[in-house]
């Protein structure tokens, strides 16, 4: 079986990404398991003095931890003013300041949904830019960015009503799955 | 030479020939480690500017057919490239958008990594971020880190020789050039 984790990045309950990353497992080929990783949510911002003191906080272990054990990570991310939200990059900042990284080599892949006809492609590729300090192994097509995503996502059922987007998704995480099997591995 | 050294091309992004980059590119053959033989990739100088009809009946120019043969049956390939503009040379990115026609891409899966040289302090990394993202586009397996930035290139080549002498920048593309090797190895290993 094929670990997945998803990581959203962000923290409001109603959120359209949220929404496409629950619906994520049922779309999974089939030896793939999609569950989400601990939350980010109470991470401290950053600061290495809280490292140095009383050492990671017991939830930036958890996601660490839970990074090294999957064989590949999903990002489901909103873009906040062009680029990777703080709740996001914040936990990123931590993950990166642990010995022994756990992104490296890790196959990765990103989603983006927003309410605008780009579909969050800035944070996309912002994100793919942080990805590579840490070494992670993103991959690259198919992309998925949902556009207009309000029309495509009904906030009240928690489901995706875009067929269309549906597709794309099932075709990315096939190709996900095919990377992993390809370059993946845990080391 | 073992029988499993690597191939790996290198493709330059200037055709000046006093250029930075090109003498860095010479440079990584005496670079790479035992188990990888680095080779000057075919030119792209020759190429005309791109355009659909001239290959709308399915035949591409003899020169771009040699550059996308040439990146398909390497190992790897590394670009070493300037910055135009804060972004990919012209003549560069030309000859990836003609390969990228090809029915069978060849940079597809094929493990790239990138040096730039400039003269001033960001060492071509706009270059770089551009290409990044032409190269997702193709699919290609782009390797990550160390990353190589030669800022105030100038001062890093001797004037005349065009010779690298600054220590710290040979020691930082063997190491990249080290761990490239071991990317190929291990991407090629899995497929």
């Amino acid at each position: 079986m094929t670990d997945v984790i998803t990581i959203c990045g962000s923290l409001r309950k109603g959120s359209f990404n949220r929404i496409v990353m629950n619906v994520l497992p049922g779309l999974a080929p089939e030896g793939m398991q999609i569950k989400e990783a601990p939350p980010i949510s109470e991470f401290p911002l950053y600061n290495a003095d809280i490292q140095n003191s009383t050492g990671f906080p017991a939830s930036v272990h958890a996601l660490v931890d839970a990074i090294r054990a999957a064989d590949g990570v999903i990002f489901n991310t909103p873009e906040y003013n062009f680029g990777i939200p703080a709740p996001l990059k914040n936990a990123l900042d931590w993950v990166s300041r642990v010995p022994n990284q756990p992104f490296v080599g890790k196959p990765i892949a990103i989603q983006s949904a927003s309410p605008g006809p780009l579909g969050g492609a800035r944070v996309q590729y912002d994100l793919r830019r942080a990805m590579v300090f840490l070494d992670a192994l993103t991959l690259n097509k198919p992309e998925i960015f949902i556009g207009n995503c309000a029309q495509r996502i009904d906030e009240k059922t928690g489901k995706i009503t875009d067929e269309q987007t549906i597709g794309f998704i099932k075709q990315q995480l096939a190709a996900f799955a095919k990377f992993i099997a390809s370059y993946g591995g845990k080391r | 030479m073992s029988d499993n050294q690597l191939n790996v091309i290198v493709i330059c992004g200037s055709l000046r020939k006093a250029s930075y980059n090109a003498a860095l590119a010479r440079t990584l053959p005496a670079l790479a480690p035992p188990g990888m033989a680095v080779k000057a990739a075919p030119g792209w100088d020759k190429m005309a500017v791109y355009n659909h009809d001239l290959h709308a009946d399915g035949k591409f120019p003899a020169e771009v057919t040699a550059w996308g043969d040439a990146i398909h049956s390497a190992d790897g390939v590394i670009i070493v490239s300037p910055e135009y503009n804060w972004s990919i040379p012209g003549g560069l990115k030309n000859a990836i958008d003609w390969v990228s026609r090809f029915k069978e891409v060849p940079f597809k899966e094929k493990p790239v990594a990138l040096q730039s040289c400039a003269g001033g302090a960001l060492g071509g990394s706009r270059m770089q971020y551009h290409l990044r993202q032409s190269l997702t586009a193709i699919d290609a397996l782009i390797f990550g880190k160390p990353e190589i930035f030669v800022s105030f290139s100038a001062k890093k080549f001797d004037e005349k020789t065009l010779e690298l002498t600054d220590q710290p920048t040979v020691d930082i593309v063997k190491q990249q050039l080290a761990s490239f090797e071991k990317f190929i190895r291990r991407m090629n290993g899995r497929k």
